[in-house]
């Protein structure tokens, strides 16, 4: 509906303000959280249909199959979506995934002592390397499109002196890592719903939601007494952590390393955030929504597969997908907006 | 002059920059200034050029097209499927396929000028959707091999001058009077600025915006045949590299990646600053890794140096006024 | 003791000083008002004391006590807190969390106790008796004036010792002002200090114990309140007598409508809007505000979507964008609300800037002409005497008063006739005002027909040859003569509905 369609529901509101209406505005939710809800529609148009064409959709083992193919995607896509919550992007994290993969490939040893200690070594690099992004583009007032860009081209060159082709190995233990079950679930389950206990302790300690101010508002956080040099750098640092963290998953998945691999995370992982409703503007977003559009691009391959096409379909309805999602968030902000004018 | 030297003092540094890359390189590798040595790293660099071509007014109008890469790729994998080694099918093969490289950006213009899609998203959603429609078209496989018109335009020399070197001269003539003495590039620059400012003067700011699109669908589909004629045939991937390539050439070529500034001459001097380094590193005896450090270094310092000029330039003003 | 005393205090941006030698005094328990012209530092100095910004000269003494914040954070640990203009809310936060963002009460496990929040929130609206707000509201769903209240909220959850409102009514309906003014006394009276910013002199009359008048980065004077006029006040804020300001105002309208509406409408905020504004007239157009003005110059110009009928020199029209409006010699121009927002390319030079709406007059078989270009810069450099080094000045360097002319210089090369000048004159030094005055009516005199809004009333009051009043995006009244008068504008505006 158009704003002129709409007569003089609030024309009176400046020259005297009405008190505000008792109860929810469940419209107005339902308008926020729109591009959320759609993105849930699409997960289970995916999976009815996946379901109705192949038997066993909907048991456990396939839980636990599916959240392992898309567990990489959405260890890279939380960092994404804290980076989006502030307004910015990071490219670099296909860098620092390749180079996950290629430090474990080439030091990971049968001795679990050895394996602990270059996790470490890995995640720390990862915080530190994405905390150098955040202080980049904050003393030198650049653009994280830009300095990720380079970050993610000078570390895709260290993974490529480190291991020039694919290769290296994988101890088995890590390699099992991924299909080993506690109390009925898979290593993998339980690591998302980590991610989601992680997202609620971020917002409800406060350090999320200033993230989150300052990319709604930089200027208003300043102002509220918020340091945007140490918000940069806690944002990229944890994104440049959860990418090393999905390289080290990562490996589970393919038994070795590559210094290429870390490229196939960097714009799905934007995608995914995209379709479960994160604003690439900043200030609007949650991690279910981005778990979920990493399930619908997941899920796509599946989808693919048992309707007996090409399995070339799947980069065009991930695609299409992309493009409905974000029309439908734009239409559903304009509604939004009408409203508030 | 000086005010002039002052407006564009990132483009002279990047051609600064080139001039001490080529003297650095020749003093490692002596022969790197012969003038067959020149000819070839001019032909490679013409091909990052023509893409980057579109991707300069993309980003001076304030936005991105990450869509280069397949569209590219589409071109020339349908140009080779269509000839098959033939030249006559050139004829209408060529401008059908620019047309549908314009046809793409006019379809990215249009999504980010009156849908609002984010230039990222829109144009990411159109690589991966020519991606998948080029991987089923050809299931996969390699094409035949490229015919030897095509071949002409992108090894050919006329008079000893590489014929795409005067393709690329062509068309810099043309990007720089569109953007330097057009009313066009007036739009551009004001759009990329402020797209509410352009639109409260007058500017026509979405025609401008699926403008600067189609530029781009037209220079890639454009290098993606010319690739195909340098390498003898079309295959899947060809265009992945120029994502980054072309991005890369517009930020050393000095321009801001929120729009507003920049030139195509500036563009030029970065193609050519990155296929030099290209040509440096093996006379180092440096690996392909070391490449793209380097790459990332020479972006990085690029783009502080212009976060640093613009806070001068300021400061020069304020300075003439006190 | 005073409170507050500040001394010699300075402030440079680049070049240009916003501040120097500034002195201010306040006790602890009055509501201390300052004044000053747009541009006479004021809102510098608050930035100063609130942590925004750090001087460079002076010193500030609180308590005694040197003071100096780094941060936002050092003022408040300090117990200063302030109510920007700005304001220094969260869009994509609830209304709660932008009161305590960042000090929200805590459980024992460190995250954000919310029922202590919503608690806490009540009590503090309640306390102060806040117009209605509901807590759990996302702010972008509100209107400037609920946020303004929720900015005022989160200024006193900090429960300051002083608290600056920097023009904090302008943006509230005329009930929410008057308790925002019985909310300062309640807080002097609760022994705290509150550093009142405001151009309305009638507020500063009711609630000011002492004021301080700044004039160009200085202090001028400071009075106690009962102890000074309101003329002496104003002589002391723009340093001359009123009355040289505006033009003489002679009447050249003629018979020949340059601007018919009919049935005009935008949205819910303008609704069925009709008038008439004659060649050679200068009309202006008042009310409270956000009342319609600006959708209707909006519309106007096509920059938001409009229906009924517009005709321009007798001829019916419709604008679509504001490309459609600036076309021709029956087209219409705009001075829009945000100079910088909406007028200017900043970063470009005032060439570009002056002649980016009429590129077509120096473009040749396709192709600009520099000279030509050049030509047109140099009438309008000399016509409007722009005072920039040299024509490729960055815009952004310029004063606020030469910004202003080259947006006027600009919409003069469009040759259009019909001028829509929205509050023109804001945040323009005084001598610049007056060359505007002046120049609206040199053009009218030429045949022009101007359409005026300024939030400043005598303005309108000086001005406009007519005013037309807005209330609830229609045409209240319509004052011609002697009637055009601040109080008449104040009656139509928020009393009764005249025959227009």
């Amino acid at each position: 509906m158009s704003a002129s369609e709409r007569p003089l529901e609030m024309a009176q509101k400046p020259a005297e303000m009405k008190p505000a209406k008792p109860g929810i505005d469940w419209r107005g939710r339902l308008l926020d959280r729109a591009p959320f809800l759609v993105a849930c529609l699409m997960l289970a148009l995916i999976v009815g249909i996946y379901g109705s064409l192949q038997s066993g959709v909907f048991t456990l083992d396939e839980i636990n199959l599916d959240t392992a193919a898309a567990m990489t995607l959405m260890l890279a896509a939380t960092g994404q979506t804290i980076v989006l919550l502030r307004g910015g992007i990071d490219l670099s994290i296909g860098g620092m995934i390749s180079l996950g993969t290629v430090i474990a490939a080439t030091r990971f040893t049968d001795d679990p002592s050895t394996v602990a200690l270059w996790t470490l070594v890995i995640l720390t690099l990862g915080f530190l390397i994405g905390a150098l992004n955040g202080l980049l583009i904050s003393l030198l007032k650049l653009q994280p499109f830009l300095v990720t860009l380079a970050t993610w081209s000078i570390l895709n060159g260290v993974a490529m002196i480190i291991l020039p082709t694919d290769g290296g190995s994988i101890p088995g233990w890590w390699v099992g890592f991924a299909s080993a079950q506690f109390v009925g679930l898979t290593s993998p389950v339980w690591m998302l719903l980590a991610l989601l206990l992680f997202w609620w302790w971020f917002r409800a300690t406060g350090v999320g939601l200033t993230i989150q101010a300052t990319g709604s508002n930089e200027k208003s956080a300043f102002l509220s007494g918020v340091s945007i040099t140490r918000v940069n750098l806690v944002t990229y640092g944890l994104s440049g952590l959860f990418a090393a963290g999905a390289a080290l998953f990562l490996v589970t998945q393919t038994g070795a390393g590559s210094p290429t691999i870390g490229k196939d995370y960097i714009l799905p992982s934007v995608a995914a955030a995209v379709i479960g409703g994160v604003s690439l503007f900043g200030g609007r977003g949650h991690l279910a929504g981005t778990l979920i559009g990493a399930f619908v691009l997941t899920l796509i391959g599946n989808l693919v597969f048992v309707l007996h096409v090409s399995s070339y379909w799947q980069p065009v309805a991930s695609g299409v997908i992309l493009l409905l999602s974000v029309l439908a968030s734009s239409v559903a902000e304009k509604a939004a907006r009408n409203r508030v004018q | 002059m000086n005010a002039f030297l002052a407006r564009n003092r990132l483009i002279v540094l990047a051609y600064a920059g080139m001039v001490v890359l080529l003297l650095v390189t020749a003093l490692f590798s002596p022969g790197f200034l012969s003038v067959s040595n020149m000819r070839s790293t001019v032909v490679l660099a013409a091909f990052v050029g023509i893409v980057a071509l579109g991707q300069t007014f993309v980003i001076i109008g304030g936005g991105i097209d990450l869509s280069v890469p397949w569209v590219l790729n589409s071109a020339a994998i349908i140009m080779a499927l269509l000839c098959g080694g033939q030249d006559l099918p050139l004829v209408w093969v060529m401008p059908m396929l620019l047309a549908g490289g314009a046809f793409i950006g006019l379809i990215n213009g249009i999504g980010v000028a009156q849908f609002g899609v984010p230039p990222i998203i829109m144009t990411l959603a159109t690589n991966v959707i020519l991606q998948g429609l080029i991987l089923v078209l050809t299931g996969g496989s390699p094409t035949p091999s490229a015919p030897a018109l095509i071949q002409f335009l992108s090894v050919g020399r006329v008079g000893g001058f590489p014929v795409i070197a005067l393709i690329w001269l062509a068309l810099t003539l043309v990007a720089t009077l569109l953007l330097s003495k057009a009313a066009f590039g007036r739009h551009l620059y004001a759009l990329g600025t402020s797209a509410t400012v352009a639109e409260f003067s007058g500017v026509p700011t979405a025609r401008t915006t699926i403008l600067t699109y189609v530029i781009s669908g037209l220079t890639a589909a454009f290098a993606g045949m010319l690739l195909t004629g340098y390498s003898g045939q079309a295959y899947l991937g060809m265009g992945d590299a120029y994502l980054f390539t072309s991005i890369a050439a517009v930020a050393i070529g000095g321009a801001s990646i929120l729009g507003g500034s920049g030139h195509y001459l500036g563009t030029v001097a970065g193609a050519m600053v990155l296929t030099i380094l290209t040509g440096l590193l093996p006379a180092l005896n440096l690996s392909s890794g070391a490449l793209l450090i380097v790459y990332g270094a020479v972006i990085l310092l690029t783009v502080s140096i212009g976060s640093e000029t613009f806070a001068g330039l300021g400061g020069r003003f304020r300075r003439k006024e006190g | 003791m005073d409170l507050v005393t500040v001394n010699g205090l300075s402030k440079r941006y680049g070049g240009i000083v916003a501040l120097s030698e500034a002195t201010f005094s306040a006790r602890a328990g009055e509501v201390h008002a300052l004044l000053g012209e747009n541009g006479a530092g004021k809102s510098t100095f608050i930035q100063i004391l609130s942590g925004a910004v750090q001087h460079d000269g002076g010193s500030i003494l609180v308590d005694g006590q040197d003071y100096r914040p780094a941060h936002p954070d050092a003022a408040q640990a300090r117990g200063i807190a302030a109510v920007f203009q700005e304001l220094s809310l969260i869009p994509d936060l609830s209304v709660e969390q932008n009161i305590w963002f960042r000090h929200e009460p805590r459980t024992l496990l460190r995250t954000v106790n919310r029922g202590e929040m919503r608690r806490k929130t009540l009590a503090l609206l309640e306390k102060y008796n806040f117009p209605t707000l509901r807590p759990d509201q996302e702010l972008r769903r509100l209107t400037l004036a609920e946020r303004q209240i929720v900015e005022i909220a989160k200024g006193l959850a900090k429960d300051p010792r002083i608290l600056i409102l920097d023009e904090a009514t302008s943006a509230l309906p005329a009930r929410e002002a008057e308790w925002l003014l019985k909310l300062t006394r309640q807080l002097a009276a609760e022994g705290r200090l509150v550093i009142f910013i405001s151009h309305r002199m009638a507020e500063v009359r009711a609630i000011a114990d002492r004021l301080t008048i700044f004039r160009n980065g200085g202090t001028v004077a400071a009075h106690d309140a009962n102890a000074v006029s309101d003329n002496e006040i104003v002589t002391q804020m723009i340093g001359r007598h009123l009355d040289r300001l505006y033009p003489e105002r002679i009447a050249t309208a003629t018979d020949r409508i340059a601007l018919r509406t009919k049935n005009f409408s935008s949205g819910s905020r303008l609704s069925g809007v009709d008038f008439a504004l004659r060649e050679g007239e200068v009309l202006g157009v008042g009310g409270l505000q956000g009342h319609g003005q600006r959708e209707l110059f909006q519309s106007l110009f096509g920059a938001t979507r409009a229906s009924g009928t517009i005709e321009l020199w007798g001829k019916p029209t419709s604008i679509g964008n504001p490309r459609q409006a600036l076309t021709g010699k029956d087209g219409i121009a705009l001075v829009p609300e945000d100079r910088r927002g909406q007028g200017l390319l900043l970063t470009k030079s005032v060439r570009e800037n002056l002649t980016l709406s009429v590129i077509k007059r120096f473009t040749e078989n396709g192709l600009l002409s520099r000279q030509k270009e050049a030509a047109l810069v140099q009438e309008m450099v000399d016509f409007l005497r722009i005072k920039a080094g040299t024509p490729e000045q960055l815009a952004g360097t310029l004063s606020g008063g030469n910004q202003q002319k080259v947006i006027f210089g600009k919409m003069l090369l469009t040759q259009a006739r019909v001028l829509l000048l929205y509050d023109p004159t804001r945040g323009v030094d005084v001598g610049t005002k007056g060359e505007i005055f002046q120049l609206m009516r040199d053009l009218a005199a030429k045949g022009y027909a101007i359409l005026f809004h300024s939030s400043d009333m005598p303005e309108l009051v000086h001005v406009a040859d007519r005013v037309l009043v807005m209330r609830n995006g229609r045409i209240a009244a319509t004052l011609e003569g002697d009637h055009i008068s601040e109080e008449e504008i104040l009656r139509a505006a928020m009393l009764e509905t005249r025959a227009a």
